[in-house]
């Protein structure tokens, strides 16, 4: 009998626990969690990277090794709208070259549009399972993802003003319930004890709090890891922390890119690429809505997100909100970030405080 | 109390370490500047030595001290800071209270440079170089031993120039390569030096620079705003008048004694820091394979303080930190 598989995706921020679920759960295949991100994970990943290649890349390649050493022979590599979608082809290879063998699910070669290809990549993950169970799991996982979204915006925008630290705890225990879920009962019930609980903490929250808005490419800005926790960090500083950019809204709500195009048109006519034409829609909502400040977070040599600057001054003009870059290396120090976000919410703070 | 309050700012830089005592009304009691010398701990030392030396106890009590520079973390622990601040805010602060209709304010220092914005009197939006440090005082240190002079000398030998060279202004490596090509194509020196400082300003401009509007009045600052070429760069390139303040190379030490003033924690500051033992220690932690690099500062061999860790398992036993 041939022995069963084990399927891993790299890690990326807390969705791998949906992965988990819809691997486990729709093709009644193991799953393995490759240990979270370290130092480690991103040394060897850019050591065996190109060099002028984004982080997301190495970070990536040093999960996927990290993950073959946990013992998975299944890897899944995600897709995305920038060179994102090449980049599975070149770490198969590196990988392959590095001597390891496994199988290799590469999502973007079926994303083609056709249902056909979907049918095909849900054969290929697991041969023998049927169809309705994995789009039974597949419904599941959309709900997750959307449950964590929800509950993970919350959590950002309220954890800075909890006097009572019990925050993070409820947070932890939801994503660690998401991990543990096996049906769709389990998931829905974690949700409604996260937002009971958070709703059962008094918060101390000034009438018109801070309000920074998180934009970024399309990795960075979701994996705490690799933008070295930027939303905690601002959190602790007492700031109500918006980020509009995760799976639910960009995959699953607020789709429609070419109504966002229409919307942003004074700023940008056409599209840059990738989640470009969704960041400055997003910049935009939240200068309208009188936010103090947005930060760009994205990683060096991202393209999209460097065509974007000059589109985000321009709007950082009209709207006199200011917004700050910020670009990340494979960087193991936070001093550097520490500075400029500290400066950043003095500035913030400063100018909220005259203007009222 | 009869006694005056006063306030001690610090400010310590890569390079340089600035220190300054002001009154109430921001009048500077004392001042203070040396090189850092890669021992930001000792170069306080000896700065507050000099500073005790310019002080006199009768003028009143210092009450307050403020904290800034990259090694405002540590500086801070070992002098007691009141109040610790990044450089960006301290810099604004000081700025703007000495030139409260400033515009821009431009500041380059030996490995960073930032531009600040302000309107009314706040800062509005800044920009810090990010990854590089191209075009900064480091640069131009370098490319003054290269040409055989004194980086203080840089100036007067630029002002003597009426046609720059035109120097790669991107990168350091390549404006560095291209300068070697123009000396051995034959340049004159000081057309060489002048091009220099308008590759500095240039950078400038198109890297920290980019995308903001520049507008009068300009106050350069940081330590390279003492040199005359790069002032003189600046004024051509933005087509207007640049103002470099006397004081400019100690507006972040300025700043941070104006925070300490405005923020309402008071305790009196002995000199006598500056005799005792401080010893910094790095652990790696090992509880996970993070191995975050744990600083631990010590007081006459007694921990005080410490930094590094991501999370609790790295976490020293201070006395400051038990609760």
């Amino acid at each position: 009998m041939k022995q069963q598989r084990k399927a891993a995706l790299p890690r990326y921020g807390e969705y791998n626990c949906v992965l988990k679920y819809l691997v486990e759960q729709g093709f009644e295949t193991q799953c393995i969690l490759p240990p979270p991100l370290t130092r480690r994970t991103e040394e060897i990943g850019a050591r065996n990277s190109p060099d002028l290649v984004c982080t997301p890349f190495k970070t990536l390649l040093g999960s996927m090794i990290e993950a073959l050493e946990a013992g998975a022979d299944v890897l899944i590599m995600v897709l995305g709208a920038c060179r994102l979608n090449y980049f599975g082809e070149l770490q198969e290879q590196i990988l392959r070259d590095m001597g390891y063998s496994f199988d290799f699910v590469n999502l973007s070669l079926y994303n083609t549009g056709k249902k056909r290809d979907i049918l095909r990549m849900l054969k290929v993950i697991n041969p023998r399972r049927s169809l309705v169970k994995a789009g039974k799991a597949l419904y599941d996982a959309i709900q997750m993802v959307q449950h964590l979204d929800d509950i993970t915006s919350l959590y950002y925008q309220n954890c800075g003003f909890d006097p009572t630290g019990t925050y993070p705890k409820i947070y932890r225990k939801f994503v660690s319930d998401l991990y543990d879920a096996r049906n769709l009962t389990e998931i829905r019930e974690a949700y409604r004890n996260a937002s009971h609980a958070f709703a059962d903490v008094n918060l101390r929250k000034p009438e018109d709090p801070i309000r920074i808005g998180i934009i970024g490419d399309y990795y960075t800005v979701m994996d705490p890891f690799s933008n070295l926790e930027i939303e905690q960090k601002l959190a602790d500083m007492g700031v109500e922390v918006h980020r509009l950019m995760n799976l639910s809204n960009d995959m699953l709500r607020n789709t429609n890119n070419r109504n966002k195009q229409a919307v942003i048109r004074r700023f940008s006519e056409y599209s840059m690429g990738a989640n470009s034409t969704s960041d400055i829609w997003q910049a935009q909502y939240y200068a309208e809505r009188h936010f103090d400040g947005v930060i760009q977070v994205k990683s060096a040599c991202c393209m999209p997100e460097t065509d974007i600057m000059p589109v985000l001054a321009n709007l950082s003009r009209e709207y006199k909100m200011p917004i700050l870059y910020l670009t990340y290396d494979s960087q193991t120090s936070d001093v550097g970030l520490m500075t400029r976000l500290e400066a950043f919410y003095d500035m913030v703070e400063m100018r909220k405080k005259v203007t009222h | 109390m009869n006694t005056q309050e006063a306030f001690l700012g610090i400010d310590v830089g890569s390079i340089s370490t600035k220190a300054v005592i002001i009154d109430r009304e921001n009048r500077i009691l004392a001042r203070e500047y040396i090189w850092t010398e890669g021992n930001p701990i000792g170069a306080v030392q000896r700065l507050l030595g000099l500073l005790e030396k310019q002080w006199d106890p009768k003028e009143g009590q210092i009450t307050g001290v403020g904290a800034t520079g990259s090694a405002r973390r540590l500086v801070g622990a070992v002098i007691g800071a009141t109040v610790v601040k990044n450089e960006i805010t301290a810099h604004a602060v000081g700025t703007t209270s000495f030139h409260p209709d400033v515009r821009t304010i431009l500041e380059i220092g030996g490995q960073d440079s930032k531009i600040i914005l302000v309107e009314n009197g706040i800062a509005v939006d800044y920009a810090m170089n990010t990854l590089c440090a191209a075009g900064t005082g480091a640069f131009l240190s370098s490319q003054a031993r290269r040409l055989g002079i004194e980086v203080e000398e840089i100036g007067a030998y630029a002002l003597k120039s009426t046609y720059p060279t035109p120097i790669a202004a991107r990168c350091t490596v390549f404006a560095e390569s291209d300068l070697v090509h123009k000396i051995q194509m034959g340049h004159p020196r000081e057309d060489i030096i002048a091009g220099v400082c308008r590759a500095v300003a240039s950078n400038y401009i198109n890297n920290v620079g980019k995308g903001k509007k520049i507008s009068s009045p300009v106050v350069f600052q940081g330590g390279v705003s003492k040199n005359s070429g790069v002032v003189r760069a600046f004024e051509e390139l933005l087509q207007c008048p640049v103002i470099v303040d006397e004081n400019g190379h100690l507006m972040g030490a300025m700043g941070a004694a104006i925070l300490a003033r405005r923020s309402l924690e008071r305790t009196v500051f002995d000199f006598s820091v500056k005799n005792m033992d401080f010893v910094t220690r790095e652990r790696s932690c090992g509880g996970c394979s993070n191995n975050c690099e744990v600083i631990c500062v010590y007081r006459n061999g007694s921990l005080i303080d410490f930094w590094g860790n991501r999370c609790e398992r790295g976490a020293a036993r201070t006395d400051r930190h038990q609760q």
